[in-house]
């Protein structure tokens, strides 16, 4: 989905903008509904995807929810009851028209409607990954700036240790770890659970620290060390840099008005596509903190074969991961004219 | 790297004193992530074979949660009386295995799609392109998650369960680097001799582009022995008592306060072997593109 696949840029621009698009001439309108319209297909893709790998496992809901003691009879009336004995293409269709007018079904094992729960554990996960992302990128642009001021040195050198070094820690390391000392051996922080925000903000963002910093570690090392190679390029090979300091611009200034404000759009990137790959981080995570987001909802519901919610955690993930695309492509639209007005 | 005629003068000499560290650092960048790995690989592979390590399942439960250096036992034992150095050392195979089978099969199958997709162009490329799309889209790990659910959990599994993601990343790679190559002069003088699309594939298109994936393997290698981890972590990877680093990771952190240490071996190593390969990638990487 970025703009660095030559293919994809050229799908998107021989398809016919379509009439609704014609009749909106701003340019960034254009953008947002070509953006949408192409996302339609990978998501309808995903869903499909998710589908048919959903009914490839063995193992039925009814069964499982019955016990292992129920007659073949109880297992069949269930079976009907849960509709699973439709042929799959029916059971895609009726479940593609129901998602469609925001209905993601009714969960096999809790008989609950799945769009409220999602819209509940939604809220943990979003607080998760809004904080890691904040954590990250707030250290990551200061550590990076300053290892560009004046590469190879001290500063520069141990950032860059310190972080290809981070790299290399898994995430659920870094949770045990950091259990294992702030929580286990001084209990500074509770070791799981998950406060709502409704019982304060101190005690929410408490629970919350440990979780986050897991995720925000190693995107800190892998944005610090982005953000830092992007700027060094800039500032050695670019001859908008070499203007400016003819100029008469003090280093700073060139860094952060001329260097920075060109690499803010590989970092936009970078974290863009991050976004749509930290479901796999939460997953985890929320499974080690006992976190009730949207990833232990995933979990628990692979394990109990519960394939209505799997399917609707899927999408959501899908949508979260393609809207992060279109965000970051607006973003550019924002910071360059050049995109908001050329034909690219 | 500099030589240095002997009437230089001190000047030069100090420069080429800096030349020789910058040598030095330019071996060790290959040399240490190198060793570290033969340290690792031959500690899993060959140790057990020279030495005798007890097996790493099967363990006298009286001999259980013994501390480090016990006399037999030199990282102690876990809850069930298995020795944890040897639990590392078998564990890290199946790791080791996972990662390698994960990596040569993306990087063969994800290899030739890419390689193929860039080369065919047009309809092929596309539609080889869009599965991908989706592939990439899909959030992996759910389809991890789902294909060692419906596989069951087993070593072979994991690997299939792995492949979903290195084949669209290797695609990927493979294709930007034939897309490149299409363009040089020596492609176009072997098409004009006429030469057949699989010679064309095999003999000037793969050699060129091997390099490259290879690298890439090496950075692959970290991240599937992480997840790796991830899934045996879960209980959807490599099933007890076979050890493995994720799932001793996951058995220690039920008793994290009473025996920290057991969460830790398994961390450490873990660690170390993702650098090492992390490490070695990215002075891979420096070399090919000219640094």
């Amino acid at each position: 989905m970025t703009v660095t696949d030559p293919a994809l840029g050229d799908a998107r621009e021989t398809a016919a903008p379509g009439v609704a698009t014609r009749i909106l001439r701003s340019p960034s309108l254009r953008l947002i509904v070509r953006r949408l319209l192409a996302a339609i297909p990978i998501i309808i893709g995903v869903s499909l995807l998710t589908f048919i790998v959903l009914s490839l496992i063995p193992g039925n809901a009814a069964q499982l929810l019955l016990g292992p003691e129920a007659t073949p009879e109880q297992v069949e009336a269930m079976t009907r009851q849960m509709g699973l004995d439709q042929p799959p293409v029916q059971r895609y269709l009726d479940w593609l028209g129901g998602a469609l007018t925001g209905d993601l079904g009714t969960s096999l094992v809790s008989q609950q409607p799945v769009t409220s729960e999602l819209g509940v554990r939604l809220g943990v996960t979003g607080e998760l990954v809004g904080l890691a992302f904040l954590m990250s990128l707030g250290f990551a642009i200061p550590v990076a700036l300053l290892a560009a001021y004046r590469p190879n040195r001290l500063f520069d050198r141990v950032s860059m240790l310190v972080s290809i070094t981070g790299l290399a820690v898994a995430n659920y390391v870094i949770a045990l770890l950091l259990v294992l000392v702030f929580a286990v051996q001084f209990t500074f922080f509770p070791a799981i659970g998950y406060v709502p925000l409704s019982q304060g903000l101190g005690e929410n963002l408490r629970s919350m620290l440990l979780p986050a910093v897991s995720i925000a570690f190693p995107l800190f090392c892998f944005y610090t060390r982005f953000l830092r190679g992007d700027l060094v390029d800039q500032l050695q090979g670019e001859d908008y840099i070499t203007t400016a300091r003819a100029k008469g611009i003090g280093p700073w200034q060139v860094l952060l008005r001329h260097a920075f404000r060109n690499s803010s759009f590989g970092l936009l990137t970078v974290v863009g596509l991050n976004l749509g790959t930290l479901i796999g981080a939460t997953v985890i995570i929320e499974q080690i903190f006992a976190l009730p987001g949207i990833g232990q909802l995933m979990l628990q519901a692979i394990n109990t074969r519960d394939f209505v919610v799997v399917q609707a955690c899927v999408v959501v993930f899908a949508v979260v991961a393609v809207l992060a695309n279109l965000v970051t492509d607006l973003l550019y639209a924002v910071l360059d004219p050049r995109i908001r007005y050329g034909n690219r | 790297m500099a030589i240095v005629e002997a009437s230089a003068s001190p000047a030069l000499l100090e420069e080429a004193g800096q030349g020789r560290v910058r040598g030095w650092l330019r071996h060790l960048e290959l040399a240490f992530p190198i060793g570290l790995l033969t340290l690792i690989i031959g500690a899993c592979f060959f140790w057990p074979m020279i030495a005798a390590v007890p097996q790493p399942v099967g363990g006298d439960v009286l001999e259980s949660n013994l501390p480090a250096f016990s006399p037999g036992h030199l990282l102690g034992t876990d809850p069930n009386g298995n020795d944890v150095f040897s639990r590392i050392l078998y564990g890290g195979r199946s790791s080791l295995v996972v990662g390698v089978a994960v990596n040569v099969l993306g990087l063969l199958v994800g290899g030739t799609l890419g390689a193929v997709s860039a080369y065919a162009g047009g309809k092929i490329d596309a539609v080889i392109m869009r599965l991908l799309d989706v592939l990439i889209a899909f959030p992996s790990l759910v389809l991890t998650l789902a294909v060692a659910q419906s596989l069951g959990p087993s070593q072979l599994n994991t690997i299939f369960a792995l492949a979903f993601f290195s084949v669209p990343a290797f695609a990927r790679v493979s294709r930007a680097a034939t897309l490149r190559l299409r363009e040089q002069p020596f492609m176009m003088a072997a098409q004009l001799c006429g030469t057949s699309t699989w010679r064309m594939l095999f003999r000037h298109i793969a050699p060129n582009i091997t390099p490259q994936l290879v690298t890439f393997s090496m950075l692959g290698m970290g991240i599937i022995i992480v997840i790796e981890g991830a899934l045996s972590f879960l209980g959807l990877g490599i099933p007890p008592p076979a050890p493995s680093w994720g799932n001793m990771i996951s058995q220690g952190q039920q008793a994290l306060s009473a025996t920290p240490m057991l969460v830790v071996w398994p961390c450490v190593v873990l660690f170390l072997t993702v650098l090492a390969f992390n490490l070695l990638g990215e002075t891979l990487r420096g070399r090919w593109s000219g640094r």
